[in-house]
């Protein structure tokens, strides 16, 4: 009984603390946006209703390192299809992403196969990258708590520093994230993701941050996993377009499949 | 000494006095023998079956690798690093082993199997198909089909694989597996053979294939092997076999590390040493049961006589010399339940051993530390388990007597005669 009551004293007390966090937060006249809104308006930036754009992803790992040309288009936060322009040997190489399911195309074999639960957690084309991670991106919004755990100036630029933790339900691998944005442009600078015992995992920046089709969006990004800081995944778009003409009936297996 | 000759003569005698009591006291122990021989046998039969479905099957006695392979299992530390080996040279080298019977080369990919609308995540085990026959039994149990011929893209999977993936002898099967160089490897198989172990983790993930086909889909030279398993002349010296076989390997270009199977599984090394002390358990239990019996009998026997022992009391026997024909009787005893128990025990064995009753279909088969087993009470001859025995049962006898013996010292002559 004792126990029951002291909880429930324990959940009140939290409660209370939290209402008088946020009252706080929609006091200060520079929070005016809750963490969320501002995470949900920087990832509506990044990606647009719609986009098509040509990027080129390289790979170093401790015992191989590549490159590879893509053209890529993503339709709201759930479709997105990518495919693999060079090298010639890999060119046609397609990877469909339709809500929870990843599908990719093999020219070689002309098949498509549907990644099995088992391998989503297998690495996307050899990338530091998860077909996971590239699923659950879309859901941030949804399966995680924000909080603003620092605001201020960093390096001379003033920064908000979120702390994402996934809601006890949520389907998520990570323990906690947390991203720093440019408070002048939103523009994120890095994401930080620990695991389940707070120990950072990887590291994501961003860089070059430049106009493309009348938005600025970081061109570049580098994905460091924090136990081999020796390797990387970078991503650099070349052409970005946004909100074009895409419809969801664009990103079916017919598509993945068009040879080019 | 011509005393002595007496002594056993008096117990032979005591022996012979109530034949019946005698001949169910041999009984008791014999059944003893054969029980303990029995269940020991058994257990011996179960750790046999272990052991064989456990390396039999796929593992090998004795695996040599790169020695950054294990535990992680990373696809790039293949032996002798990124060159390979010169592997037809490696395998000579190896199999000039006096105590090695067979080596055979193998690499190890992970990636998915697909037919039609089913994908499945497999463990991909390329394989030189006629070195891997003589080293494991995979290749033996095709339920289905036959084996593959390298080059000619063809592929053998377990069978519930191929019930998940529904595919049929002739069928195609795409295969897709992460390759040295980043990129995904992928191409297109027949299925030749469908094998079944029994093993539900085996059957379920595993897919055979040539090992220079899983090479040229991984992107990987031909002297790239991830492991080169043994056989070796006698399983129980493998960690000896291991060590020496390290030794010869040693100064090459290139560095490995050679494991035994007691270090690849050392949870059924374990589970067999577990198994030993349970069998010196159940010796115990059942001649410590024995023992009073034994005991209880010979007490009874020494107090009928206690007249005859005060006799010889007052006659001027130490009390030493009476204790002694008592002790006598348990060792005769012990060694007329031996030989009965020898003799009911040996066909009994040999019977079982060669007919094994089998339970399959009663019970089926299932998995322990994972390890295949089949229901069938199999007996393995054993050198010393009959040994053991028959020093337990002979033990059992002598000590059996040794409290009644040190009853009769201490009958009181005058009493007993008296009566009181």
């Amino acid at each position: 009984m004792d126990r029951v009551s002291r909880s429930r004293l324990l959940r009140v007390s939290l409660t209370t603390a939290a209402a008088l966090l946020l009252s706080a937060a929609a006091a200060a006249p520079l929070t005016a946006q809750t963490a969320r809104e501002i995470i949900d308006k920087v990832d509506r930036m990044m990606r647009g209703e719609s986009s098509h754009g040509r990027m080129t992803v390289d790979i170093t790992t401790e015992h191989w390192s590549r490159s590879l040309d893509m053209e890529v288009w993503s339709l709201g936060a759930e479709h997105s299809l990518v495919r693999v322009e060079s090298p010639a040997r890999e060119a046609g190489t397609a990877t469909l992403f339709a809500g929870d399911e990843v599908w990719n195309y093999l020219p070689r074999v002309d098949r498509t196969i549907k990644v099995p639960p088992a391998l989503m957690m297998g690495s996307w084309m050899g990338s530091h990258l998860t077909n996971d991670d590239i699923v659950k991106e879309s859901r941030i919004v949804d399966d995680y708590d924000f909080e603003i755990s620092f605001e201020g100036e960093v390096d001379g630029v003033e920064v908000y520093e979120f702390t994402m933790t996934p809601r006890p339900e949520a389907p998520v691998v990570w323990g906690r994230v947390e991203e720093q944005v440019r408070k002048h442009d939103l523009m994120p600078t890095w994401v930080r993701y620990y695991d389940d015992e707070g120990t950072l995992v990887r590291t994501m920046t961003f860089s070059d941050y430049k106009m493309m089709s009348g938005r600025l969006v970081p061109a570049v990004f580098h994905i460091i996993p924090a136990d081999k800081p020796e390797e990387k995944t970078s991503m650099t778009y070349h052409e970005l377009e946004f909100d074009i003409d895409l419809d969801e009936s664009f990103f079916s297996l017919r598509t993945l499949r068009a040879r080019r | 000494m011509a005393s002595d000759a007496v002594w056993w003569k008096v117990a032979w005698r005591n022996l012979l006095r109530n034949r019946g009591r005698t001949l169910i006291t041999a009984s008791g122990l014999a059944f003893g023998y054969l029980s303990a021989v029995v269940i020991v046998g058994l257990t011996d039969g179960i750790v046999a079956e272990l052991i064989e479905n456990g390396t039999r099957l796929m593992m090998g006695q004795v695996q040599v690798h790169s020695p950054e392979y294990r535990p992680e299992r990373n696809m790039h530390h293949t032996v002798g690093g990124y060159d390979g080996v010169d592997l037809e040279a490696l395998l000579a080298r190896i199999e000039s082993d006096p105590d090695v019977t067979a080596a055979a080369p193998r690499l190890y990919g992970g990636g998915l199997l697909s037919s039609g609308e089913e994908t499945r995540a497999g463990l991909l085990f390329g394989i030189d198909v006629d070195r891997e026959q003589r080293v494991g039994t995979l290749l033996s149990q095709l339920s289905e089909g036959r084996l593959p011929e390298a080059g000619q893209y063809e592929i053998l999977v377990g069978l519930e694989m191929a019930r998940q993936l529904g595919l049929e002898i002739g069928a195609e099967v795409v295969v897709v597996v992460g390759a040295s160089d980043g990129s995904m490897g992928n191409d297109l198989f027949t299925l030749v053979g469908v094998f079944e172990t029994g093993t539900p983790a085996i059957d379920a993930n595993y897919a055979v294939l040539p090992l220079p086909d899983l090479q040229y889909l991984m992107a990987m030279d031909p002297g790239r092997v991830h492991e080169i398993a043994l056989t070796v002349t006698r399983a129980r010296d493998t960690p000896l076999i291991a060590s020496s076989l390290a030794a010869n390997l040693e100064g090459s270009d290139y560095a490995v590390e050679v494991t035994p199977w007691t270090e690849l599984r050392p949870e059924l090394a374990e589970m067999l040493g577990l198994m030993d002390a349970v069998n010196y358990f159940i010796a115990a239990i059942i001649f410590g049961m024995a023992i009073f019996g034994v005991a209880n009998t010979m007490l009874i026997g020494t107090f009928e006589r206690r007249r005859e022992f005060a006799v010889v009391r007052a006659l001027g026997t130490s009390p030493m010399g009476v204790g002694r024909t008592v002790v006598y009787e348990g060792v005769i005893l012990g060694t007329i339940s031996l030989i009965a128990g020898a003799l009911i025990t040996w066909p009994i064995v040999v019977w079982w051993h060669n007919s094994p009753p089998d339970l399959t279909s009663l019970i089926g088969g299932f998995s322990m530390v994972g390890s295949q087993w089949r229901p069938i009470l199999r007996i393995e001859y054993s050198y010393d388990t009959p040994v053991i025995c028959a020093v337990a049962l002979f033990l059992t006898a002598v000590f059996a007597a040794v409290y009644p013996a040190w009853k009769a010292t201490r009958v009181p002559p005058a009493d007993a005669l008296a009566d009181r």
